[in-house]
Order: C-alpha cells, then structure tokens, then sequence
C-alpha cells in the first residue's frame, strides 16, 4: 500500500535535471522563465533538483560539444532508473548551425535513448510545459513498467 | 516608521496572479511568430534556394525518376531548424510558410518532419524554325544576340532585321551575312521581348556581363563569358525561377 502511494505521489513530481552542453544559453533562459512565476511549472509538480541522483527527468540543452560529451553522459547514468530525457531545442536532436563543426559530438541521440523531443529555437515556454507533460507521463509508465 | 513597500504589498494582495494559466488556459503565439513550417509542393519549382541558404542543413529532397517526370520530395527537418525563415525570404514562389504553432513536441523523429511531394514535369520542347544548324542546339536560341549567320542569308535580310525588332527563338533565322565582331550588339536600338515560356532574356545594350546571374542561378544554367561578351542560357537547366533577374544589378534580364 505504502509503495502504490509513493510510485502516485513521485509521478506527481517529477523532479528536473538540467544539462547545458554548449547551449548559446537561450533555451537555458526559457527553462528558467518556465520554472519561474510567469509560468510556474511547479504548480504542475515540476521541480528542478540540484543533483542528478535526485531528478527523474533530464532536461539537455546546446549541442553536446566534444569537452562535454564525457560529463553530459556521466551525469545521465547518475540519475537513477526510471529515468526520462529530453532534449530542448533543436541543437542536441541534430546540432542545427553548428552541425557539421570540429566541436560538436552531437546529436545526443547517438549515445542514449531519448525520450522527448521539444522542437525550437528556442521553444516556446508553453511548448516546454508540454514537452515536460509528456516527459512526466512517459516516466510514469516507466515506473509501472518497472514494478 | 516608513514601510516603502507598503502600498506594493497591500496591492499584491488583491491583484490576480500574473502566471500564465497555460495548460488550463491555451494561448496563441504572437504575431509573425515562426514555428511549424508549412511547404506548399504545388507552388515549388525545385530551385533548391532553400537547401542553400539553409544553415542548419534542415532541408533536403529526394528525387524519384517516374514516367511522368521527377518526383520530387522535399522534406524539412524541424528538430534541425533555427527557424530564421531564410529560406521563406529566398523562396521565390512563397512556397515556405511559417505558420504560428509551436507545438513541436515530439517522441520519434519523424513527427518533426515535414514535407511535400510534387512532380516535376521534363520541359516541353518546342519544334525548333530551320535554325543554323553549326551552333550547339542548346546554346543557339537562347543567345540573346540575334541567331548565328547562315550560309545562305541575303544581305537584304541585313536591312530588315535592323529595322524590325528582332525577337528571340520565333523571328526568321536570316539576320546577317557577313561575320562581325562579337562585342558589338547587332540592332542597338531593337528592344527585347520577353519569351513566351518564362525563361529569362537579356538586354545585350544594357549588360555589363558582370557575371552575378551566372554566379546567382541555382542550376548553373547561365554561362557569361566576360571577355567575348556572351551571355548564354542553358534551357534545359533553366527553371525560370527568376533569381537572375532578381540579382541583376542593370536590370537587363527579362522573364
């Protein structure tokens, strides 16, 4: 009984992990204007954690240069399982401008399985909620799954 | 005791809050807002501008060889897309539209793919007037200076033709006997038509052969010789796409 409540209670929360891999910082702005009171995601359970060990949903912005490629795949294996990843804006789905550079070891979906993919540059902080909506859901059965 | 906030705080309290009520509330994204792409394949004539001037390499086409013609898919990449609308700007048909949704939410890659087939008919090709047959038969309609000297033209057809504005493709091939220089434009004064098929002409009295249109065109269909002063059209390159009037900093091609 005490488990069905905690795995109902953790899918109301999910708590977010951001990566910046290179990001030219604006997509790192918009999730914060989604944090923040004008959208306020926590209303809907969101919660940025300090530490991967605490989050469930890894949020990765920028284009996954080659000096952060090794870090960026560290922290994803620290987060523990069930585990939801997201890619914000269009750099880390294919590199965008920078596709093609000496820098880039990009995209992200070359090393782990991503989950969500919110299209942008950057994405609208409404298109963000939903991305993370559909981020919390796929966690959940994740979670059901793993039980 | 002074509160500097006092009349804030006491407002706060019965102000609504300002948070964006967005899943309860849908909202629309402002005016002229770039997201979603839409592509119009009816109106695309495959100048490839797009895939050009594309800098995230989000735009790409496959062409299939049917019997109708070449069938055309081009498709964009929105999850590679920086959606600056560049090539909306260097779409000469207006076949790139952003449109205002931002839902570009997505599990599979797919799903951020947009694109649109269309069939690209081969140019249909006109019978040809007894034109010389010496010059190659791509080159020798399309040279906007009139048509190559035959053996047999009279020198009276000489007269004639200077008098009477000579018109690309359709005119009568007898225009001049003797050989001249190349630099000179044979009848100064005729003014230049624009051909029936949409494919550009250009003024020899006003171009410099400054080269832009050559460098500009998306299929390389113009060759421009500087030093023989010779502006050539490849027709079966041309797609009449209207970028090398566009460039044209003289003004000299007619579509």
């Amino acid at each position: 009984m005490f488990k069905k409540l905690i795995e109902e209670s953790t899918g109301k929360s999910p708590w977010l992990f951001h990566i910046n891999a290179g990001s030219c910082n604006g997509c790192d702005i918009e999730l914060v204007s989604v944090l923040t009171p004008r959208y306020d995601a926590e209303r809907l359970g969101f919660q940025l954690a300090g530490s991967p060990r605490h989050a469930d949903i890894v949020v990765v912005t920028g284009p996954i240069t080659r000096q952060s490629l090794n870090r960026v795949l560290r922290t994803i294996e620290q987060v523990p399982e069930p585990r939801c990843i997201v890619t914000m804006g269009s750099c880390p789905q294919s590199g965008n401008v920078f596709r093609g550079s000496y820098a880039i070891a990009g995209p992200l979906s070359k090393y782990v399985h991503v989950d969500v993919d919110v299209a942008g540059c950057t994405p609208k902080p409404e298109a963000v909620i939903d991305g993370l909506a559909l981020a919390a859901k796929i966690l959940q059965e994740k979670r059901r799954a793993m039980n | 005791m002074d509160l500097p906030f006092a009349v804030e705080a006491i407002k706060g309290l019965f102000s609504k809050p300002s948070t964006a009520m967005y899943p309860a509330k849908p909202s629309t994204a402002a005016e002229n807002y770039r997201g979603r792409i839409v592509f119009h394949p009816e109106k695309c004539i495959n100048c490839m501008m797009c895939e050009r001037v594309c800098s995230g390499h989000a735009i790409t086409h496959t062409i299939e060889k049917t019997e109708e013609g070449d069938r055309i898919t081009r498709t964009f990449y929105l999850g590679s897309c920086t959606f600056c609308a560049t090539c909306m700007d260097f779409c000469n048909e207006n076949a790139i539209e952003f449109t205002r949704d931002y839902h570009m939410i997505a599990t599979k890659e797919e799903d951020l793919m947009v694109s649109g087939t269309f069939i690209k008919k081969p140019p249909v090709r006109k019978p040809k007037p007894a034109a010389p047959a010496a010059a190659k038969p791509a080159e020798a309609p399309a040279v906007a200076k009139p048509p190559e000297a035959t053996a047999d033209a009279k020198p009276e057809a000489e007269k004639t033709a200077a008098a009477a504005p000579v018109k690309s493709a359709e005119s009568a091939p007898a225009v001049k006997a003797e050989p001249e220089k190349a630099a000179a434009p044979a009848p100064a004064a005729a003014p230049i038509e624009p051909r029936d098929d949409g494919k550009p002409v250009s003024d020899p009295s006003k171009c410099v052969y400054c080269g832009i249109c050559a460098k500009k065109c998306p299929m390389q269909a113009i060759t421009v010789d500087r030093a023989s002063k010779t502006w050539t059209l490849d027709e079966d390159a041309c797609i009449a796409c209207g970028t090398c009037a566009e460039c044209c900093p003289k003004k000299c091609i007619i579509m």
